[in-house]
C-alpha cells in the first residue's frame, strides 16, 4: 500500500515535470506554422485596373502578416467569364489550402464555387456576394451604407433640400440596387427628394442624355446621384454643357482619373470610394482564420469614404484615389 | 507501526520501504529539477543571445535603409543647391519683369534644359520645378501646363518652404497634382530661393522624388517573411507604411507613438497577439524616423531547432540519469540487501551462513562484524550443546552411582550377615541408614540441596561403610555450622568418600581414617575429603583424570569418576570452581572441592 503510494507520488511528480516542460515550450513559443498557401482569384487581374491591383496588394499584405504563401490570379477582363471558370477548375485540381475569390456574377462560376465547397476547401467570397449551397464567408463593401453616405452628402450639398435624380446602370445590377437602396434610405425623410431612378446601361452617352433631360424637365433639380462611373461622367458632361456646375450637385461612386479631374474642377462634388485594399486584406485574413479553425463572421463589411475636393489630397484619401501600385 | 513512525519522523518526504527507492527517488528529483533548470536556463540564454544578435542585425539593416534614403534626399538637396546657384534661375525669378514672352523664352529653355539634363541622369527624380513669386514657373518639361484647379499657395510643400525661409523642406509622400493630368506619388523637397542679397525670397524650388524609390528600398530589405519598414516624422505622423490604409481604417495598429519617442539607434521589443517583434529606430537628419520591424520568429529561424535540441538533450539526459540513478541505487543498496537476505537465513536458524560483501565500506564492515558475531554465536551454541550433553551424562552417572548395585548387594550382604550374627542393633542401624541414604538420593527433583542435607547423606553413607568395615575404617566429619544453610550439589561428596574407602583405606594393613571438612574461605565454600590410605603416585593421579576419556568410560564400573564430578561442578558453578587432588603414596590423599556460596 505504501509502496504504491510512493510510486504514485513519483509518477505524478514525473508526469508533472514532463507536462510542465512541454507546456512551457508549447505556451511560450508558438509552434512554427506550416506553410499555408492561399489562392486568390480576382474578377480582373491586370495592372491597369487600380481597384483590383489594390485588392491584390491588400491580399498580399494580409498574407505577409501571417507568413502565408499567396497566389493571385484572375482573368484579364472583368467580362471574361470563361477565364475565371478555367481558373476555378485549375484550383479544384491543384487543391490549395484555401481560396479567396471575387466571383463574376454567372451561374457557371457559382457551380464551380459549389464544387470547391464540396471539396472542403475553405472559401471566402470578396466584393460580390453570391449565394451558394453552404453560405460562404463574405467580405464586401457595404453598398447600402455607401448609398446612405451618398444620400447624406447630397443632403449636405443641397442644404437639406434635395431634389435629385438617381442614374444607375442596369436594373439587374446588385451593387447599384443596394446603393440606390441606401440613397433612398438616407433621403427618405425628405419628401419628393428623388424624382426617379434612370438606367444608363453603363453608357456615358445615355447618362448624358438622361441628365440633360432631367435638368430640362425639373428646373429645381439640384442633385444628380450617379451610381457608377459612366453615369457620373455622362452626367458631369451634361452639367458642364448646361453650365450648371455648382448648381446641380453631382454625387458619384468609385474613382478614376476622370472622376478625379471632375472632382478637382468641382463638377463632381463628392464621390463615394470603396477601400479595395481592405477588401483584399480582410478577405485573406478571413480565410486564414478559417484555416486556423476560428469562427468568422458570415459577412464582413468594409467602409466607404466620402471624398470631396476639400479632402481629396488628405493623407488618408489620396491613398484611396491614387492607389500606389509598384508598377 | 512504531517502526514506521520512527522512519517517517526521520525523513518525512521519503515514505519508501527500501533504501533503493529512496535513493532513486531522491536522485530522480534532483536530476529532474537540475535538468529542467539548466535546460530552461540555457534555452533562455541562447534565445536571448540570438535575439540580441538579430536586434543588432535589424539595426544594421535599418542603418543601411537610412543611409540609402538619406543619399536620395542628399541628392535632391544637391540638385536644389545647383538650381539655387544657377544664374539663369536667379535671373528668371528675380523681380525683373520681362517685357514679353519671347524675352522669357530663352531663359526658360536654358533652365528647362538644365533640369532635363539632371532628370535624364537620374531616374529617381520625377520632376524639377521653379516657381517664381513673380508668377513665372519653369519645369523640366518643355511646356509646363499647371493644373488649373490646383492652387500653388495651398500646397503644403510650397507653404512650408516659404515659412522656413531658405531651408529645404522634405514633404511626406503625397500625390503631386501641380502638373496637369499628372498624378504621381512623390516625396518633395522644396526650398525658397533667395535673391542675390540673400534677404528676400524670390521663388520656390521643387524636386520630386519618385515614391517608388523609397517604396523599393523599404520593400527590398530582408527582415524575414513578415518584417517591414515604416517611416514616421517627428510629430508621430506616418510618412510611409506598407499598410497605411489598414491603419487609417483602424484595421491595424502600429506602435507609432513609441517609435516616434524612441531615440535614434535604439530598439525596443513588442510582444502582443501579433507576435514578438523588434522595433529598430533610426533618425534621418531631415526629420524622419525610419523604423524597422522584425518578427523574432522570422529572424530566429533556428529558435525551434534550439528548443528541440535542448528538449532532446534534456530528455536524453533525464533518461540516462534516471537509468544511472536506478543502477546506482541498486548498486548502493545491494550489499544491504545481501546482508538482509543472509540475516533472514540466520533468523530461520541457519547459523552456517557467511555473508560476503565486497566493498570495504561501512556495510562491508557491518558484514564482517555480522560474520564474527555469527561465529561467536555458533561457538557459544556449540558450547551450550556440549554442556547440556555432558550435564545429562553426569546426571546419568550420578544416578548410577546412587543405586550402585554392588554397594547395595554388599550392604545387604552385610545386613544379612549381621542378622545371622544376631546383631540386631546394628541391623537396625544399618538398615535405617540405608533407607535414609536412598531416600536422599531418590529426591532428585532438585539438583541443589542444602549442605546440611548433603552432610546427613554422607553421614549415613559413612555409617553404613563403618558397619561394614568396622575397625578398618574410622571417620570424622567436621563441617562448619556457618555453611550449613548454603547450597551444594547433591551427592557431591559421596564419590570421593567412596574412592577414599575403596582405593585408600580398604587395601591398607592398618586401620584408615577419613576426614571430611567443610568451611568458608575467601567467599567460597571448601570441602576436603582426606584419607590416610595408600595414596597415589603422580602417574596414578594422572590416571584418575584421564580415566574418563571416552574409550575407558564403558569399563568403569566403580561408579562415578573424579573427572565427572569435576566436570559437573564446573558446569554448574563455572570454571573457577572444581576439584583438586593432592596425594602422596603411602601417605594419603586429600580431595579439595571448591563451590560458590549459594544462599537458599
Amino acid at each position: 500500500m505504501r509502496i504504491q503510494r510512493a510510486t504514485l507520488l513519483m509518477t505524478i511528480i514525473f508526469i508533472a515535470s514532463v507536462v510542465y516542460i512541454i507546456l512551457y515550450f508549447k505556451l511560450f513559443i508558438p509552434t512554427p506554422e506550416q506553410e499555408r498557401n492561399i489562392t486568390v482569384i480576382l474578377k480582373e487581374h491586370n495592372i491597369h485596373s487600380d481597384f483590383w491591383q489594390t485588392v491584390s496588394a491588400g491580399a498580399e499584405a494580409a498574407a505577409k502578416v501571417s507568413g502565408a504563401e499567396i497566389t493571385i490570379t484572375g482573368p484579364l477582363q472583368e467580362t471574361d467569364i470563361e477565364a475565371q471558370i478555367r481558373l476555378l477548375e485549375e484550383v479544384l485540381e491543384r487543391k490549395p489550402q484555401a481560396v479567396v475569390i471575387a466571383p463574376i456574377n454567372d451561374d457557371r462560376v457559382t457551380t464551380e464555387l459549389n464544387k470547391i465547397q464540396e471539396a472542403k476547401i475553405p472559401l471566402v467570397i470578396i466584393d460580390t456576394p453570391v449565394s451558394l449551397n453552404a453560405a460562404p464567408a463574405i467580405v464586401s463593401n457595404d453598398h447600402i451604407a455607401a448609398g446612405m453616405q451618398a444620400g447624406k452628402v447630397t443632403l449636405e450639398q443641397t442644404a437639406n433640400h434635395p431634389k435629385s435624380v438617381i442614374i444607375s446602370d442596369f436594373v439587374t445590377s446588385g451593387v447599384s440596387k443596394e446603393r440606390e437602396k441606401g440613397v433612398h434610405k438616407a433621403l427618405l425623410p425628405y419628401t419628393e427628394s428623388v424624382y426617379g431612378t434612370y438606367y444608363c446601361s453603363d453608357s456615358e452617352e445615355r447618362a448624358y442624355m438622361i441628365a440633360k433631360m432631367m435638368m430640362k424637365d425639373h428646373s429645381d433639380l439640384n442633385a444628380i446621384i450617379a451610381l457608377n462611373e459612366s453615369a457620373a461622367l455622362g452626367a458631369a458632361k451634361a452639367i458642364k454643357d448646361a453650365n450648371k456646375t455648382g448648381l446641380v450637385k453631382l454625387i458619384g461612386f468609385d474613382t478614376s482619373i476622370y472622376e478625379i479631374r471632375l472632382l478637382e474642377e468641382n463638377t463632381l462634388n463628392a464621390t463615394i470610394v470603396q477601400q479595395p485594399f481592405n477588401i483584399g486584406y480582410l478577405g485573406v485574413q478571413t480565410v486564414l482564420d478559417l484555416l486556423d479553425g476560428k469562427r468568422v463572421k458570415p459577412v464582413t463589411y468594409t467602409n466607404s469614404i466620402v471624398v470631396t475636393k476639400e479632402n481629396m489630397y488628405s493623407q488618408e484619401n489620396q491613398k484611396l484615389l491614387f492607389p500606389f501600385i509598384d508598377k | 507501526m512504531s517502526k514506521y513512525k520512527k522512519r517517517a519522523s526521520f525523513i518525512p518526504f521519503l515514505p519508501f520501504k527500501s533504501i533503493q527507492s529512496s535513493i532513486f527517488f531522491t536522485f530522480s528529483c534532483l536530476i529532474l529539477v537540475t535538468v529542467m533548470v539548466i535546460s530552461l536556463n540555457s534555452y533562455h540564454l541562447s534565445v536571448d543571445a540570438v535575439e540580441t544578435n538579430s536586434q543588432s542585425y535589424v539595426q544594421e539593416i535599418i542603418k543601411q535603409v537610412n543611409s540609402n534614403i538619406q543619399s536620395y534626399i542628399d541628392n535632391m538637396e544637391n540638385i536644389s543647391i545647383l538650381a539655387m546657384t544657377n544664374k539663369d534661375v536667379k535671373y528668371y525669378i528675380s523681380n525683373n519683369s520681362f517685357i514679353s514672352k519671347s524675352d522669357r523664352r530663352p531663359y526658360e529653355k536654358r533652365i528647362s534644359d538644365l533640369f532635363q539634363a539632371i532628370l535624364y541622369s537620374r531616374k529617381d527624380i520625377s520632376a524639377i520645378m521653379v516657381f517664381g513669386y513673380n508668377g513665372f514657373s519653369v519645369s523640366d518639361r518643355r511646356i509646363t501646363l499647371l493644373n488649373p484647379y490646383t492652387k500653388l499657395e495651398e500646397q503644403s510643400w510650397y507653404k512650408e518652404a516659404k515659412s522656413k525661409g531658405g531651408q529645404s523642406v522634405i514633404s511626406p509622400p503625397h500625390v503631386q497634382n501641380i502638373i496637369q493630368n499628372e498624378y504621381r506619388w512623390v516625396v518633395s523637397l522644396s526650398r525658397e530661393l533667395k535673391s542675390t542679397d540673400g534677404i528676400r525670397g524670390e521663388g520656390i524650388f521643387l524636386v520630386d522624388l519618385n515614391l517608388s524609390i523609397i517604396n523599393d528600398i523599404c520593400n527590398q530589405i530582408n527582415m524575414g517573411k513578415k518584417g517591414y519598414v515604416f517611416i514616421v516624422d517627428n510629430n508621430g505622423n506616418i510618412v510611409y507604411h506598407p499598410q497605411q490604409q489598414l491603419i487609417y481604417s483602424n484595421l491595424r495598429s502600429e506602435q507609432i507613438s513609441r517609435a516616434a519617442a524612441a531615440k535614434s539607434g535604439t530598439s525596443f521589443t513588442v510582444d502582443d497577439d501579433k507576435g514578438k517583434r523588434i522595433y529598430s529606430v533610426q533618425d534621418t537628419n531631415f526629420g524622419w524616423k525610419i523604423v524597422g520591424v522584425a518578427y523574432t520568429e522570422d529572424l530566429i529561424a533556428n529558435e525551434g531547432t534550439i528548443r528541440n535540441s535542448i528538449v532532446m538533450y534534456a530528455i536524453i539526459g533525464i533518461l540516462f540519469s534516471l537509468l544511472l540513478s536506478l543502477f546506482l541505487s541498486y548498486r548502493m543498496s545491494k550489499p544491504l540487501r545481501i546482508l538482509q537476505r543472509d540475516m533472514k537465513k540466520v533468523e530461520r536458524g541457519n547459523f552456517d551462513v557467511r555473508t560476503n560483501i565486497e566493498p570495504i565500506n561501512e556495510i562491508g564492515q557491518l558484514g564482517r562484524s555480522f560474520n564474527l558475531m555469527l561465529a561467536q554465536i555458533k561457538n557459544l551454541m556449540q558450547e551450550i550443546i556440549n554442556n547440556q550433553e555432558s550435564k545429562r551424562k553426569s546426571e546419568l552417572m550420578l544416578l548410577q552411582s546412587q543405586i550402585n548395585p554392588h554397594f547395595l548387594y554388599n550392604t545387604l550382604d552385610s545386613i544379612i550377615w549381621m542378622g545371622e550374627q544376631k546383631k540386631n542393633e546394628e541391623v537396625v542401624l544399618m538398615t535405617s541408614a540405608l533407607a535414609k541414604l536412598f531416600r536422599a538420593s531418590i529426591t532428585k527433583d532438585k539438583e541443589l540441596v542444602p549442605i546440611r542435607v548433603e552432610v546427613e547423606h554422607i553421614t549415613n553413607y559413612l555409617l553404613i561403610q563403618k558397619i561394614r568395615y568396622d575397625e578398618q575404617l574410622e571417620y570424622e566429619i567436621d563441617i562448619s555450622e556457618d555453611i550449613m544453610h548454603y547450597k551444594t550439589l547433591k551427592i557431591l561428596l559421596q564419590p570421593f568418600v567412596e574412592n577414599a574407602i575403596y582405593h585408600g583405606v580398604r587395601n591398607k594393613a592398618e586401620p584408615g581414617k577419613i576426614t571430611i571438612r567443610g568451611c568458608e574461605k575467601d567467599q567460597v565454600i571448601i570441602f576436603e575429603v582426606e584419607d590416610d590410605g595408600m595414596g597415589m603416585t603422580p602417574e596414578q593421579l594422572e590416571g584418575i583424570w584421564t580415566i574418563h576419556d571416552k574409550e575407558h568410560r564403558t569399563k568403569t564400573t566403580s561408579g562415578i569418576g573424579i573427572g565427572n564430578v569435576n566436570e559437573r561442578v564446573k558446569l554448574f558453578f563455572g570454571s573457577m570452581y572444581g576439584i583438586q587432588i593432592q596425594s602422596e603414596p603411602e601417605e594419603g590423599t586429600t580431595v579439595t572441592i571448591t563451590i560458590p556460596k549459594i544462599k537458599e
